[in-house]
């Protein structure tokens, strides 16, 4: 036999660690925690949305305020060209050098029965730490489970976002100390993500900045799929009270590319992702509810730059508005850095709501090495295309084509598209769409009215047929049906729904009493002060059946002949001769509402307005 | 002989060879009796009437202190698990007792099985194990990590005992103690509810007094746990073994079949003693006088094999006890961390021992972004090679992967003879003194196998003429056999051949 000489040396010696003398020790049953560990936050977190945000906008407000700020930049710009602020001019003027670069990392919720890797029910709203496995809290010897069901939330959202889904994809783990994290790591996908390259356009009705144009397509990197952290609830001063039941939760990252330039191309981007994750079903709550969280990657360069500057990271954002101020307070500090001949550093930055300016987390030097590490107990994620495909074909219509039919054939404007789509998780749009369905098949047949039962029956199979099949938006309807519904969908009932401080349900008033009220009004049988009153009737819990009520409470509007009208326009007349005046001689047209207001109102519903305003005009002798 | 006696005659044992510390916490005769004297007198019973569970049924059987069991605590040795008891049994612990096995007890082991080459199951809270060895009146090594393990099975404290081998931590103490130590095929038993510590290369091995005794363990243990997402599949399983008859039906094999045994000229390292070099010699013409072929070959990646150990072990255990924070379970510091931004600083010094914080700090290190191109990928590089040079090796295909029609080269071999260890057991005074980095070159022999996922069983093969001079100096060399990837039989069947030379 030879001889081999070797050697097996490793490359480096570790010097030895200076011992502590050891400390006493105490067993550990409740998870308090000291003191200090609460001054301790931002390792590069997981979902951090321990308590709603006191700063939750309604999607609505969100909308004024954006209208709002719209006015004020149009304000501004002429304010700028007449009458030249000084302040805005020269803020506009450095703005001007300056290219602004954001990219986004979006975290969400995946819609899903199961935690990503034990089979514990994935709950937020059960007794603390009663739907934990023994791997979410990282036991000794316990190892992951991939449940194959949070698959499902996580393709929709890749493909709703036009991803390509990779055959196969790993799990990694980001190393990390805190305590809501138990296996001291986070699994993800880092090396290997289960979808990349995808894209979203942004139109202008997405509330893009007007120097984008009509639209701007945004790509994203990747998608990866990952775990949620536990729940810290801080009880001052020295304790921390963690809740594991969210530990493991399955998370999406969507990653873009920096390819933002402008604020509020930033926000819309946001908020059109979460329109997309909502529309596919993929996610639980939005961002206002804490089922979304954005990081925010910054950076700025000169104009014409083609180099992107050193950027910096936002963390946890988690309203429209802060991803909005965080971006303008970091843009801003970056500028004045810059021209004041600093430079920026790589780091990691935080934002607090309603402040002007972020705050330095950590630096380069005190940045955390997540030593990424591909983890040896779980297998790679094998995708098949015969699910992918199957996923797709149940995949919904998405905003813009619901958008699109919304105002094209329904002649909403976009402002009332949006709103109807974004109010409570899709369920008003889908009530709109029962309502809208059921009165055009109700205009389309000839069955009577009487022979309810059977009508509400096939009716509502029908609904749910055609939503089924994606058909709904294909129904027959014409755009002055269909813009009643959305108002008395929208804003009448809304209106009752923020009196009554109520969520919206659609069992509140049924389509078939809204197709009701809607059919006798548009028919003419009941004035529109009846059909509001017959609303509020059933919102408040009037279960007869609207026609019934009609004629119970006598509330059909009966045509009053051509005399009535004139001797109630004439008495009117003679009552007020001097607001006659100021019609006839003054040409005030306002004051003629006034009289027909009037004729309402003596008519207890059974004046019509136009037939009103038709005897005072030839009474007045006015056109 | 009733098993009843058996176990008394265990038990007694236990008591005797205290000193030797296999036990984490040693039974007193009395309780241990008490506990287990009716299920023994069943499991008589059974025997009597032709109706065992298995043919371990009545058996001790001792468990590594990194294996969880709910009656006793499952400390690893470790003071920051001090006195845990986990909520729920390992799969292996499981499938002992429907076996009808009962539990010896947990046995010591190096802190977190963090141990071999470097510590000799000398690095934990509850003291060294010693050997029952001894040369020139100094106590020798009992090898690690399962010393406790090795121990307890070749002194009659147990029946047979459950171990852990990541790079040799079952075969080292079987070479040191005269025991044998199998370390099945990666994925062949369950690990869940064994604590990790590297866990691409984590298995449950099996110490025992001869290799019957070990196979018998051994299939109780084995099987798909749905629990362990690295546990083989039931359907792969069935895959594996008709790969595998159906070479040996093309071979025409019978019982006693003719053996091409390879021996790779890089595992006869300058360091390797000459009492067990003489062994090797002796054993590999034994079995060519029985009609066995002899080939050498080369594995060049071996010489990169202990580097790459040494680099992807710490790297995934620093990521694996990153749990121990003393926030959920465990022991914590009741000392305040000293500046902000820390969280468990005190808990986890003063919790995890000197070697354990040495490999997290190695492995930190190899997975840093600076570094983990230079150091783990590279590594993990290594690995594949490893892989490489035996499935080149070995006549049989790697079951697992592609078919691949290489040209026979000639050194074909079915099983790989090595030495297990490259000497007799070193002095535990000689352990103290001497370099962390010399000390992991104990490994090499094993680790390989370790990279490679294969099967591998420490044999004690009895020496002419011992090297010390007194009568309780080591009395045999551990040899080591390999085998294919899922193969584990042919191991089996080798070493009962050896054994009845």
């Amino acid at each position: 036999m030879s001889r081999v000489v070797s050697t097996y040396g490793l490359c480096h010696k570790v010097p030895k660690p200076p011992l502590k003398a050891a400390n006493r020790w105490h067993s550990l049953r409740v998870a308090s925690l000291h003191s200090q560990w609460t001054l301790l936050s931002n390792h590069g977190r997981a979902l951090q949305t321990d308590a709603v945000q006191a700063n939750d906008v309604p999607f609505r407000k969100h909308l004024k305020d954006e209208a709002k700020r719209k006015r004020h930049a149009e304000r501004n710009v002429k304010e700028d060209h007449h009458t030249g602020s000084r302040g805005k001019k020269e803020e506009a003027l450095r703005l001007g050098k300056w290219k602004l670069t954001v990219g986004l990392e979006i975290h969400a919720q995946l819609n899903t029965e199961r935690k990503l890797f034990s089979t514990a029910k994935s709950s937020d709203n059960d007794v603390p730490n009663s739907s934990v496995a023994l791997f979410d809290l990282a036991l000794p010897g316990s190892q992951p489970e991939f449940q194959k069901v949070t698959l499902i939330p996580a393709l929709r959202a890749a493909l709703g976002l036009s991803c390509k889904i990779h055959r196969e994809s790993r799990f990694d783990r980001k190393h990390y100390y805190y305590q809501d994290q138990p296996a001291g790591y986070q699994i993800t996908q880092y090396y290997r993500p289960f979808a990349v390259n995808g894209r979203l356009t942004l139109y202008d009705h997405d509330g893009i900045a007007p120097e984008d144009g009509q639209s701007i397509d945004i790509g994203i990197k990747q998608i990866q799929m990952e775990q949620d952290t536990a729940k810290t609830t801080l009880q001052p001063p020295s304790t921390a009270m963690l809740d594991f039941n969210r530990v493991g939760h399955p998370l999406i990252e969507i990653i873009t590319h920096p390819q933002i330039h402008h604020v509020q191309t930033a926000s819309a981007c946001v908020r059109k992702i979460q329109l997309i994750l909502q529309a596919v079903n993929a996610v639980t709550t939005g961002m206002e509810l804490g089922g979304l969280r954005a990081d925010v990657n910054v950076s700025v360069s000169p104009k014409d730059s083609e180099i992107l500057g050193q950027r910096t990271e936002i963390k946890n954002l988690s309203s429209f508005k802060a991803v909005e101020d965080a971006i303008i307070a970091e843009r801003d500090r970056q500028i004045v850095v810059l021209e004041s001949g600093g430079f920026i550093e790589g780091e990691t930055r935080g934002w607090t709501l309603g402040s002007t300016e972020t705050k330095k987390l950590r630096g380069k030097e005190g940045e955390v090495d997540y030593r990424y590490m591909p983890d040896p107990d779980i297998p790679p994620l094998i995708i098949g295309q015969d699910l992918t495909s199957h996923i797709e074909s149940f995949i919904p219509d998405l905003p813009d084509v619901i958008l699109k039919d919304l105002t094209m054939h329904s002649g909403l404007t976009s402002k009332d598209a949006k709103t109807l789509m974004v109010l409570d998780d899709g369920e008003r749009l889908d009530y709109f769409d029962d309502v809208k369905l059921l009165w055009s098949i109700r205009r389309a047949s000839s069955k009577p009215v009487m022979d309810v039962e059977h009508t509400q029956r096939s009716i509502s199979d029908d609904v749910a047929d055609r939503r089924q099949s994606g058909l709904s938006r294909l129904a027959d309807s014409s755009p002055v049906f269909d813009r009643v519904v959305a108002n008395w969908v929208l804003h009448e009932l809304g209106g009752l729904l923020s009196t009554a401080a109520l969520p919206f349900s659609p069992d509140l008033v049924p389509p078939n009493s809204m197709v009701d009220i809607l059919s006798n009004l548009s028919e003419n049988r009941i004035t529109g002060t009846t059909a509001k009153r017959l609303l509020a009737m059933a919102f408040n819990g009037d279960r007869r059946d609207i026609n019934t009520i009609i004629h119970e409470e006598n509330l059909a509007l009966q045509h009053l002949s051509r005399d009535e009208y004139l001797a109630m326009a004439q008495s009117l007349i003679d009552e007020n001769s001097d607001k006659v005046k100021q019609i006839q001689q003054k040409g005030q047209m306002g004051k003629l509402k006034w009289f027909v207001g009037q004729m309402m109102r003596q008519g207890e519903g059974k004046v019509e307005a136009i037939k009103a305003e038709a005897i005072l005009k030839e009474l007045l002798g006015v056109s | 002989m009733s098993l009843l006696r058996k176990a008394e005659q265990c038990f007694a044992n236990q008591q005797a060879y205290k000193l030797l510390n296999a036990f984490v916490t040693p039974p007193s005769l009395g309780a241990v009796l008490q506990q287990h004297k009716q299920d023994l007198q069943a499991a008589d019973e059974r025997r009597n009437q032709g109706l065992e569970k298995s043919p371990i049924d009545g058996q001790l059987i001792a468990i590594k202190d990194n294996i969880c069991t709910t009656e006793q605590p499952t400390t690893c040795a470790s003071a920051i698990l001090g006195g845990f008891h986990s909520p729920f049994p390992a799969t292996v612990v499981e499938k002992l007792k429907s076996a009808g096995a009962l539990i010896a007890g947990k046995t010591n082991l190096d802190e977190f099985g963090m141990g071999r080459g470097r510590s000799h199951s000398t690095k934990s809270i509850h003291g060294a194990v010693k050997n029952i060895y001894k040369q020139e009146g100094d106590d020798l090594s009992a090898g690690g990590s399962s010393g406790g393990s090795a121990i307890a099975v070749a002194t009659g404290q147990c029946d047979a005992a459950l171990g852990t081998d990541t790079g040799g931590s079952v075969r080292l103490p079987a070479a040191y103690t005269g025991a044998v130590g199998f370390k099945p095929s990666y994925g062949m038993v369950s690990r869940w509810g064994v604590v990790a510590y590297a866990n691409s290369l984590d298995t449950v091995g099996v110490l025992a007094r001869n290799s019957s005794d070990a196979r018998n363990v051994f299939d109780v243990i084995k099987g798909y746990d749905p629990h362990d997402p690295t546990s083989i599949l039931e359907s792969t399983r069935v895959r594996i073994t008709e790969h595998i008859l159906k070479r040996k039906s093309e071979l025409g094999w019978g019982s006693a079949p003719t053996l091409r045994i390879g021996v790779p000229r890089e595992y006869n390292t300058e360091e390797l003693q000459p009492i067990v070099r003489r062994t090797w010699q002796n054993i590999l013409r034994q079995l060519q006088g029985m009609g066995h072929s002899i080939h050498i070959l080369s594995l060049p990646a071996t010489k990169m094999a202990l580097s790459a150990y040494y680099v992807l072990a710490p790297a995934e255990a620093s990521s694996n006890l990153a749990k121990y924070d003393g926030v959920r379970y465990g022991n914590r510091s009741s000392g305040r961390e000293g500046s902000a931004n820390v969280l468990y600083a005190r808990t986890r010094g003063a919790g995890l021992g000197e070697e354990v914080k040495r490999r997290v700090l190695l492995g930190s290190y190899s997975l840093s972004a600076a570094a983990i191109d230079n150091y783990f990928i590279q590594a993990q590089k290594v690995r594949r090679l490893v892989q490489e040079d035996f499935n080149n090796a070995f006549a049989l295909q790697h079951p697992l992967l592609k078919s691949k029609s290489k040209p026979s080269r000639g050194a074909d071999v079915d099983i790989i003879l090595t030495p297990t260890a490259q000497s007799l057991p070193p002095k535990l005074s000689s352990l103290s003194r001497s370099d962390p980095v010399q000390e992991y070159s104990a490994d090499v022999l094993t680790v390989p196998a370790s990279l490679a996922g294969l099967p591998s069983l420490s044999l004690p093969v009895p020496i002419s003429s011992p090297a010390g001079s007194g009568a309780d100096s080591p009395k045999s060399v551990g040899m080591q056999i390999l085998a294919q990837f899922g193969d584990d039989d042919l191991v089996f069947d080798v070493a009962r051949m050896v054994e009845s030379l």
